[in-house]
C-alpha cells in the first residue's frame, strides 16, 4: 500500500518542447491526446498492458510549487484562453476548460461521484450499453476511487461556508450527501479552481500519470493536435503543431505514429478536432447531444461572519430534490469569484465586498434535459451553443427558491440571487414572488463546468459515434476516452465516470493490442 | 506568450471603463486603474482573435452605442465618473439582455483582476496568501505524522481527530504532531518547520485607509 509520500516522490516523465530542436517525429504503440480525466487514465492502463504510450499535451506542465496565488496569471496558465470561454445561446454560459498537464482534473472541484445506477440502467436499456451496467462498472469505480483518493474530508477542514450549509438543511430536515472527494488531507485553502496549492489534490498528475510514468510512457507538453493521420481508412497517428513554444523560434510541428489513437480533449476538443478531420461523419452525430449540468450561484449575507478564506469548496450535497434533477451545494471560493458573483461594479460592489465575510456561496445544478450542439463554422471556426430549457429553468426557479430557504433557515439576512430583476431575496414571501414571476433563461447568469456527450457511446453506428469498446465505428483505430463519450447526462460531479468509462475503454484496448502484438511475435 | 494591448481611443474608452469598475471606499481609494487595465490586457491576450476584435468593438459600442441604447448621447469618455458610472450601470440594467452582457463582460474581468490584487484582498481582510502558505505547513506537518502509515481504505478521511483536533484544523499557525514532539520533547531533525503561531487573521473589519 501506498504513502502519501512514496505518491508525490515519482518521478516525472514529461518532454517539453524547449529539451528537442527541430521537427519531432515519434512511433509508439498507442497516442493519447490530452492527458486529463480521461486521457491520464486511459494512458495508465495502456501502459500498464505492456504498451508503449505517448500522450500529447495541448498545455503545458505545472507543478504544485508552481501554482502562484494570482488568479489571472493561473486562469492564463492552466485554462483555454484565460479561462474567458462560453457556450453561446439566449443566455451566454462561462465555462472553464483545463489546459495543462493533468486538464480539468487540475481546476475542478475534486467532488468524486459514482454514477448514479439509475443513469446505468438507462444507458443499458435505452443505448444497449451492457458493458456500463452498474455490476461491470462496480470493480472499475473502485479502482478509479482507490486511484484517486476518493476520501471525505479530514474532521474539521470543512469551514463555516459548509458548516451553515449543513445547519440549514439539517433544520429544515432536508437529506445530506457528504463529500468523497479527492484529495490527501485537503486542508481548507480554498484555491481549487486555479490549482491546489497545497498538493492534496489528487489530479491526474498525482495519480494516473505517476502510473503511465512508472511503465515508461512519456507526456509531451504543448502538442496540439490538428490532423489525424489515417490509412485505407485506419486512424495511424496524428500531426500537429508546438504551441506556445518555450524554445520560441520558427513554428514547428510534430507527427507520432501509432497502432492506436486515443482522442482524450473534453467533450469540446475531441468533437472540434473529428470535425476538422471529417472524421465520424457518417451517424452524424459528432458534436450533438452536448450536455453541461448548468448551475447558478447564490450568495446568502449572514449578521455574523461566515470565513469565506478558510475551508474546503465542497464537503456536503442537498439531495432532497434529486428527484427532480436539483442539487445543492455549498461552494466556497476565493474572493475574486465572490465578486463576479455579486453581478455589480465599482463602489456599490466594493460596499457589499466590504462585508465579504457575512457571505455564504452556494450553487444550484440542474440534470439538464437540454442538448446544445458543438459546430465548425466556416473558416474552421468553432461555435459552441446551448440553450436551457424551460423545463430545466422551472428547476432553477425551484432550486433557487430551496437554497435560499435553506439559507434563511441557518439564520441568513437575504439571499443574492442569478437572476436579473430579483437580485435578492429577503423573506419566503420575496421566494415565492420571484417564482411567481418566472424569470427567463435570458435573465439568467449560468455557469458550467460539466460537459459531456458530443461523441457517445452507444450500441448502434446510427446513434452514437463510437461503439461499446470506444472505437469509432468508422473508423478502426480511432478512440475517444473523455467526457464526450459519455451516453447522456449524469447528474452528479462526472470525473469518476469519465475515469471509470476510460478505464473500461483502456483496458479493452489494451488487451486487443496485447493479443496483437503477442500474436505478430508469435 | 502573445501579447495585447489597447491601443490609441481604445485605450482611451478602456481605461475609463476600467476607472469606472475598480473598487473603491470612502476610506480607501485605490489607484490601481493602470494595473488593472494591464491584468485585463494580460487576459485578453490569451484570448482569440475573434474575442479580441469583440472586446475591442464592445468598448465602441460603449463609448458611442450610448444613443442607440437610450442611456444618454455624450461618449463614454467624455463624462466624468459618476456619471460614467450611471451610464455604464443604466446599461447593466437595461431591458434587452444582449445590451446589459456587455457591461457584464468588463465587470467580469475588472473584478476578477481587482479583486485578485493582493492590496485588495489585504485591506478587505482576506489573507488568502498567507493563508495558502500556512496550509502548505500545516500538509506538511500531517504528511510527517502520515510517514510510514499504511493510508487507510477509501473513502476514510485520513487524519487522526486524536492527533488533529477538529476545532483547531482550521487555525492559523496550528501544526499538529505527535505526543513525542511536543514542544520539548521534539527529535533534533524534525523535519517540518514548526511556525510560530500567528494570530487568527479570520476576516474582520478592513484596515484603516491609507493616507
Amino acid at each position: 500500500m501506498s504513502t502519501a509520500r512514496t505518491v508525490e516522490r515519482t518521478v516525472e516523465r514529461v518532454i517539453s518542447p524547449a529539451e528537442f530542436s527541430g521537427p519531432l517525429t515519434l512511433d509508439c504503440d498507442v497516442v493519447v491526446v490530452g492527458s486529463g480525466a480521461g486521457g491520464a487514465t486511459a494512458a495508465a492502463v495502456l501502459a500498464e498492458a505492456g504498451l508503449n504510450v505517448i500522450c500529447l499535451e495541448e498545455g503545458a506542465f505545472h507543478r504544485t510549487s508552481d501554482y502562484s496565488a494570482d488568479i489571472p496569471e493561473m486562469f492564463g496558465r492552466v485554462m483555454r484562453n484565460g479561462g474567458a470561454t462560453a457556450i453561446m445561446g439566449r443566455a451566454p454560459i462561462p465555462y472553464l476548460e483545463g489546459r495543462c498537464v493533468g486538464g480539468s482534473t487540475v481546476i475542478n472541484g475534486g467532488m468524486c461521484w459514482r454514477t448514479p445506477e439509475a443513469v446505468l440502467d438507462r444507458w443499458v436499456s435505452e443505448r444497449g450499453l451492457g458493458d456500463l451496467s452498474a455490476r461491470r462498472l462496480e470493480p472499475l469505480f473502485e479502482e478509479v476511487e482507490r486511484t484517486i483518493h476518493a476520501r471525505y474530508q479530514d474532521a474539521g477542514s470543512e469551514g463555516d461556508n459548509n458548516d451553515v450549509f449543513h445547519r440549514g438543511a439539517t433544520r429544515l430536515g432536508w437529506k445530506l450527501s457528504k463529500n468523497k472527494r479527492n484529495q490527501i488531507h485537503c486542508v481548507g485553502s480554498n484555491d481549487c479552481v486555479t490549482g491546489c496549492p497545497s498538493g492534496a489534490k489528487q489530479s491526474a498528475i498525482t495519480t494516473w500519470l505517476p502510473r503511465l510514468w512508472a511503465q515508461g510512457g512519456v507526456v509531451y507538453t504543448h502538442c496540439k493536435v490538428d490532423k489525424i493521420l489515417t490509412q485505407r481508412g485506419r486512424a495511424i497517428g496524428v500531426e500537429g503543431k508546438i504551441v506556445d513554444d518555450p524554445a520560441g523560434g520558427a513554428p514547428r510541428r510534430f507527427t507520432v505514429r501509432a497502432r492506436a489513437v486515443v482522442l482524450s480533449g473534453g467533450a469540446i476538443q475531441t468533437p472540434l478536432l473529428l470535425l476538422r478531420n471529417r472524421l465520424g461523419q457518417p451517424c452524424g452525430q459528432v458534436g450533438r447531444h452536448f450536455t453541461i449540468h448548468p448551475n447558478v450561484k447564490v450568495a446568502a449575507r449572514f449578521d455574523h461572519d461566515v470565513d469565506t478564506v478558510r475551508g474546503a469548496h465542497q464537503a456536503w450535497q442537498c439531495v432532497e430534490f434529486d428527484h427532480k434533477g436539483i442539487l445543492l451545494a455549498p461552494g466556497l471560493v476565493p474572493l475574486a469569484f465572490q465578486s463576479v458573483g455579486f453581478n455589480d461594479f465599482g463602489a456599490r460592489l466594493a460596499k457589499r465586498m466590504r462585508e465579504h465575510h457575512r457571505y455564504a456561496t452556494g450553487g444550484i445544478l440542474v440534470d439538464d434535459h437540454a442538448s446544445g450542439r458543438i459546430r465548425l463554422l466556416p473558416l474552421g471556426v468553432p461555435l459552441v451553443q446551448y440553450d436551457v430549457t424551460q423545463a430545466d429553468q422551472a428547476a432553477f426557479h425551484q432550486g433557487v427558491g430551496s437554497l435560499a430557504e435553506l439559507y434563511f433557515a441557518a439564520g441568513a439576512l437575504e439571499v443574492v440571487t442569478p437572476f436579473h430583476g430579483h437580485p435578492t431575496l429577503k423573506s419566503a414571501d420575496d421566494i415565492r414572488a420571484m417564482q411567481r414571476a418566472a424569470p427567463r433563461v435570458e435573465d439568467t447568469e449560468y455557469f458550467t463546468a460539466h460537459l459531456m456527450g458530443t461523441c457517445r457511446m452507444d450500441s448502434q453506428d446510427k446513434r452514437g459515434v463510437i461503439d461499446p469498446e470506444g472505437q469509432l465505428w468508422d473508423v478502426p483505430g480511432l478512440y475517444v476516452s473523455d467526457a464526450s463519450a459519455l451516453p447522456g447526462t449524469i447528474g452528479v460531479n462526472p470525473q469518476v465516470t469519465i475515469m471509470a468509462i476510460a478505464l473500461h475503454i483502456a483496458q479493452r484496448l489494451g488487451e486487443r493490442l496485447s493479443k496483437r502484438g503477442a500474436a505478430r511475435v508469435a | 506568450m502573445p501579447t495585447f494591448e489597447f491601443r490609441g481611443y481604445t485605450r482611451t474608452i478602456a481605461r475609463a471603463v476600467v476607472d469606472t469598475m475598480v473598487p473603491r471606499w470612502p476610506d480607501y481609494e485605490p489607484d490601481i486603474t493602470d494595473q488593472v487595465l494591464r491584468r485585463v490586457e494580460q487576459t485578453v491576450s490569451r484570448q482569440p482573435l475573434a474575442v479580441q476584435t469583440l472586446v475591442t468593438a464592445g468598448l465602441w459600442g460603449l463609448e458611442f452605442g450610448g444613443p442607440a441604447m437610450g442611456v444618454g448621447l455624450m461618449p463614454l469618455t467624455r463624462l466624468d465618473r459618476e456619471a460614467r458610472d450611471a451610464r455604464l450601470t443604466a446599461i447593466a440594467h437595461h431591458p434587452i439582455p444582449t445590451v446589459r452582457r456587455s457591461v457584464l463582460l468588463y465587470q467580469t474581468l475588472v473584478n476578477l483582476c481587482a479583486y485578485s490584487m493582493p492590496e485588495i484582498e489585504a485591506f478587505l481582510g482576506a489573507h488568502r496568501r498567507d493563508w495558502r502558505e500556512d496550509r502548505r505547513r500545516f500538509r506538511d506537518a500531517l504528511l510527517v505524522l502520515d510517514e510510514g502509515r499504511p493510508l487507510p481504505p477509501v473513502p476514510a478521511a485520513l487524519a487522526d481527530p486524536a492527533i488533529v483536533e477538529p476545532a483547531r484544523y482550521l487555525e492559523v499557525g496550528f501544526r499538529p504532531r505527535r505526543e513525542a514532539e511536543a514542544p520539548g520533547n521534539a527529535p533534533p531533525d524534525a523535519p517540518t518547520e514548526i511556525v510560530t503561531p500567528k494570530p487568527k487573521s479570520k476576516p474582520r473589519a478592513p484596515r484603516k485607509a491609507r493616507t
